[in-house]
């Protein structure tokens, strides 16, 4: 009997943590399937004719009134899914060999290194943001694909650099000493022995590196021009001048955060090592 | 700890120590050139990397350059002008609000988050189930666009129309202005950061938890340690590390609070929840004065390394209580 007590009381507050983080979730995906009326209906309505028009507003374009263009917002996706496609690439391409030898071939200078990479996890993007505005205005590279894939960098490599780095430090040495006991070089050790057995980190680095940069705003809204526009930055969008459309940014918001559930249900046992930099693992 | 990585641990020699120096010494040379190309190899792996780094230190430094300018977006050639735009700011009634109300953003982040996290991961650790569930459940904001999940909360908490309202006027409590009143701005603000935020504290220290030795756990109830004393005397010293980590990670990330706010709020209104990171994006691209947009981001920078630099030494010294 005295038992129960407490364990209702824990029910009950587990339970409203759940609500607490799902509700706002579930509401925002109502509403990208509520029309127009149910929308602004105040007392907000829970029961409704779900309609697919805010879906066909956002990817197909607008066939009424308030127009912004046909299919705008697919572009915006286009532009995202080639930003951060490419920023990841290359962050792979530079992070997992500096990764490697960073640990392999270790002193203080390199792990002064390291820590600087870790640093920029923590510092305020526009440090580098808006000076590389500057830049990139003289340069040619602003409202550019390359231009934003290159600054992304300062949000993907850190973390690839990391997270390969605690999967790494688990790595046998013993095997790696096989392959160079066959002549293979430190890069050729990397590509054949290393990175098939560390591949679970290379693949969880590239989700996390992926979903950073995609949710990214300040970068977009910084250097990104009418052409590479991502998604962050188009949502805004929604605030128009005089009113704000919700319907359609329900929409958008629901698209947009699909990559970030998508992996979720893909990767949560190193989600949470990926998300302090693999730190205090 | 560092030398157990190191890859080719020095080979035993072949000759005892004073035998012939010309049966040494090729094979010493041999070993001493592959040692160096090994070292070139790393070196070259390592080169991209460090170019990129450089690629970041330069647009830094010349922002540091920038703040000590009179650069603004429409004069052709900037002065140099010292720390004249760090003086204006201390004397500048707006920047020195705008520091306070960071500061206290940041405080009211950690008060809020960190006991409600540690609630949570408890919650959560209870039970198997309840922890698997959780733990799905937590990730989802993470991994929602901080944009999106402001844009969401602006949506409920619509002072007419939202559903917080409604919600709140069933249980029969007056409708709030949430983000529309200088008041309540920032406390809004201040619970949307929680629900984006919270479930990253709280799986930290689920992790945290999960991680403590069930015996320890096992031994203090059998020592008739009641729920309470346990996690005061067991698990807390404990996660003391895992709390300054995420109190590390916190307060970085909700000193350069950007994202919540700006599609939000944009600052307003007036200026309460116009945070320093918001202040210098506006001073650069509303106002064109990168200058002093650099020196309220330096000053901003300033402040995440040097509690982060403060943080991180406790860190260390919590880890080192834990053993």
């Amino acid at each position: 009997m005295s038992r129960t007590i407490p364990k209702i009381g824990f029910l009950a507050a587990y339970v409203a943590v759940i609500t607490f983080i799902m509700f706002p979730l579930v509401w925002i995906v109502m509403m990208s399937f509520k029309g127009y009326d149910d929308v602004i209906a105040f007392p907000p309505t829970f029961l409704f004719a779900p309609t697919l028009e805010n879906y066909s507003s956002v990817l197909l374009g607008d066939t009424g009134s308030m127009s912004s263009g046909a299919g705008e917002f697919v572009r915006y996706l286009g532009n995202s899914m080639l930003i951060s496609g490419g920023a990841v690439a290359l962050s792979l391409l530079v992070g997992v060999p500096a990764a490697y030898a960073l640990i392999r071939n270790r002193t203080k200078n390199e792990d002064s290194i390291s820590f600087t990479f870790l640093s920029f996890r923590f510092a305020p993007e526009l440090m580098v943001i808006i000076p590389l505005y500057g830049i990139y205005q003289r340069v040619r590279l602003y409202d550019s694909y390359l231009g934003l894939i290159l600054a992304h960098q300062l949000i993907t490599v850190p973390l690839v650099i990391w997270i390969v780095r605690t999967f790494l430090a688990d790595v046998p040495v013993e095997i790696e000493e096989a392959a160079q006991l066959d002549g293979c070089g430190p890069l050729r050790t990397l590509m054949r022995v290393v990175v098939p057995v560390i591949r679970p980190g290379v693949a969880s680095a590239a989700i996390l590196a992926f979903i950073f940069s995609w949710n990214n705003l300040l970068m977009g809204l910084v250097l990104s021009g009418q052409g590479t526009q991502p998604v962050t930055v188009g949502i805004l969008q929604a605030i128009g001048f005089d009113q704000v459309r919700w319907g359609w940014m329900a929409a958008a918001a629901v698209i947009s955060a699909l990559p970030g559930m998508v992996a979720a249900l893909y990767m949560q046992r190193h989600l949470v090592q990926g998300l302090t930099m693999g730190v205090g693992k | 700890m560092t030398t157990s990585h190191r890859v080719a641990p020095p080979a035993p020699r072949v000759a005892p120590q004073g035998a012939t120096p010309d049966v040494k010494a090729p094979q010493d040379r041999s070993r001493r050139s592959a040692q160096r190309r090994r070292q070139r190899a790393y070196s070259l792996m390592l080169l991209p990397a460090l170019l990129l780094l450089i690629g970041i230190m330069i647009p830094f430094a010349q922002g540091v350059w920038t703040s000590l300018t009179d650069k603004k977006t429409y004069i052709a050639n900037p002065s140099f002008v010292g720390l004249a735009n760090y003086a204006d700011l201390l004397m500048d009634p707006r920047f020195l609000s705008s520091l306070g109300r960071t500061l206290l953003y940041v405080a009211s982040i950690l008060a809020v988050q960190l006991p409600l996290a540690t609630f949570v991961a408890v919650l959560l650790a209870r039970s198997s189930i309840g922890s698997y569930l959780g733990r799905r459940v937590l990730v989802l904001p993470l991994l929602v666009p901080p944009i999106v999940a402001g844009l969401m909360w602006k949506t409920m908490m619509q002072p007419s129309s939202g559903v917080l309202n409604h919600l709140l006027g069933l249980i029969g409590l007056g409708p709030l202005p949430w983000l529309t009143d200088t008041g309540t701005a920032l406390w809004s603000v201040v619970l949307i950061d929680t629900w984006a935020f919270l479930p990253f504290s709280a799986l930290i220290l689920l992790a945290g938890l999960q991680s403590l030795p069930p015996e320890i756990e096992e031994a203090s109830r059998v020592d008739g340690a009641g729920a309470w004393k346990a996690f005061k005397y067991v698990s807390l010293p404990w996660l003391a590390p895992y709390l300054v980590l995420v109190a590390i990670f916190r307060v970085a990330d909700s000193l350069k609070q950007f994202d919540l706010i700006w599609p939000v709020t944009r600052g307003g209104p007036l200026d309460s929840t116009r945070l320093l990171h918001v202040m210098g994006y506006e001073e650069a691209f509303r106002f064109s004065s990168p200058a002093s947009a650099m020196a309220i981001i330096f000053i901003l920078w300033l402040l995440v390394y040097g509690i982060s630099f403060l943080l991180l030494k406790l860190w260390r010294r919590t880890i080192n209580a834990v053993g």
